[in-house]
C-alpha cells in the first residue's frame, strides 16, 4: 500500500466500523422493507403506503447515509482486494438497482399509483433486490478468504 | 458438561455437512443476515415509537400488538439459522468470548422483556392512551442491547480459539483462548 490509510493502523476501526455499517443496514432495509411488505400486501394493512412511506423514509434515509458512508470507509481499507471480488461488484450493482427501484418505483406505487398487482411486483422487486445486496456482502469474505486471511 | 455438548454436536453428520459444504454455510449466514435487516427495522420503529420519534399517528400499543407476531417469526427464524451457525463451530463459539457475550446480551434482552411485560407489552390498551415514561425506557433499553447483540455477533468472526493447543494440553488456561485474534475472515 503506497498510501497509509488511519483504518489500517488499527486493530479496532475496521470491526467497528462494521458493527456500524451491519446496524445502518438493518435499519435501512428493515425500515424499507415494511413498506415492500406492505405494498405485496403483508404486514401494517391498516395503513396506506403513503402514510408508511412518510413515517419511514427519514429513517431509511438516515440508514442509508450510513450505511453507504460506512462502507465506502470499509471499501478504502483495501480497494484493490474488493474491487477485484466477484461478490463485491454484484453488491455494488445490486445496491444500485435496490436504491433506484427505491427511490422511483417503489415511491411511486406507495404514493398511491400503482395498481395492487403493480404494487406486489414493485415490492416483491424491491425485496429480490435487498437481499441479493445482505448475499454479495456476506460472499466477499467466503470468495478470495486466503488472500484476505494472509494479509490480515 | 456444556463443552462435551458442543464436541458431540459438530460432529454430528449434519453440521460436519454443513461446516464442510463451501456455498451452504455463507448462504445460511446470508439468511441470517436478511432476517436482521427484517427484524432490525421492526425493532428500531416498534421502540421509536414507543420514543415517540415515528409512526405517530399510529397508536402505540396497536403498533406493538401489530409487531407482536411477524417480529416472533422473525425472531424464531434468526435462533434456527443462528443455531445452524453455532453448531458448525460449536467447540470454538464455546471459548469465543464475543459469543458468551451474545448469549448474555440475549439473556438481558429476555429479562428486559420480563421486566416491562406486564406493565408495557402486555398492557397495549393503556399505551394507546399514553406512553409512560418506563415504556421510553424500556424502549431505548431494547434498542441499546439489540445494538449489543448485532455487535458481539460480529465479534464472533474476530477470535478464534487455537483448539489444537487446547487439545494438546498446550493451553493450560482455557480461558486465554477466549481472546486470540483469528485471521480475520473479513465480510460485508
Amino acid at each position: 500500500m503506497l498510501i497509509g490509510n488511519p483504518l489500517n493502523s488499527s486493530e479496532l476501526a475496521f470491526p467497528v466500523l462494521e458493527c456500524i455499517h451491519i446496524l445502518a443496514f438493518a435499519f435501512s432495509v428493515g425500515t424499507a422493507a415494511i413498506v415492500d411488505l406492505r405494498l405485496i400486501g403483508i404486514g401494517m394493512t391498516d395503513q396506506s403506503p403513503s402514510d408508511l412511506w412518510k413515517d419511514t423514509s427519514l429513517w431509511t434515509l438516515l440508514g442509508l447515509i450510513v450505511v453507504v458512508f460506512s462502507g465506502l470507509l470499509l471499501f478504502s481499507s483495501d480497494p484493490d482486494n474488493y474491487y477485484l471480488n466477484y461478490a463485491f461488484l454484484l453488491k455494488m450493482a445490486c445496491l444500485l438497482l435496490a436504491v433506484v427501484h427505491n427511490y422511483t418505483a417503489v415511491r411511486k406505487a406507495a404514493s398511491g399509483a400503482a395498481t395492487p398487482a403493480n404494487g406486489r411486483l414493485v415490492g416483491s422487486v424491491a425485496l429480490f433486490f435487498w437481499a441479493c445486496v445482505v448475499f454479495g456482502g456476506i460472499f466477499i469474505g467466503f470468495l478470495n478468504s486466503t488472500l484476505d486471511s494472509r494479509r490480515v | 458438561m456444556i463443552l462435551e455438548f458442543a464436541q458431540w454436536l459438530q460432529a454430528t453428520a449434519l453440521f460436519t455437512g454443513l461446516r464442510g459444504s463451501a456455498y451452504l454455510y455463507p448462504v445460511v449466514l446470508s439468511l441470517h443476515m436478511v432476517i436482521i435487516a427484517f427484524f432490525g427495522g421492526m425493532v428500531l420503529l416498534t421502540n421509536l415509537r414507543l420514543l415517540g420519534l415515528s409512526m405517530s399517528r399510529y397508536p402505540a400499543g396497536a403498533m406493538l400488538e401489530r409487531f407482536r407476531l411477524p417480529k416472533r417469526y422473525a425472531l424464531i427464524a434468526m435462533l434456527v439459522l443462528g443455531f445452524l451457525l453455532f453448531g458448525c463451530k460449536a467447540e470454538e463459539y464455546y471459548y469465543n468470548v464475543w459469543f458468551r457475550a451474545k448469549l448474555i446480551l440475549l439473556l438481558l434482552i429476555g429479562v428486559n422483556y420480563l421486566i416491562f411485560r406486564g406493565s408495557i407489552y402486555n398492557n397495549t390498551a393503556a399505551l394507546d392512551r399514553a406512553v409512560p415514561s418506563s415504556a421510553k425506557l424500556a424502549a431505548a433499553l431494547s434498542l441499546i442491547l439489540w445494538a449489543g447483540v448485532v455487535c458481539a455477533g460480529r465479534g464472533i468472526g474476530y477470535i478464534e480459539p487455537p483448539l489444537d493447543k487446547i487439545h494438546a494440553g498446550l493451553h493450560s488456561a482455557p480461558h486465554a483462548a477466549l481472546y486470540s485474534r483469528s485471521g480475520v475472515r473479513r465480510l460485508v
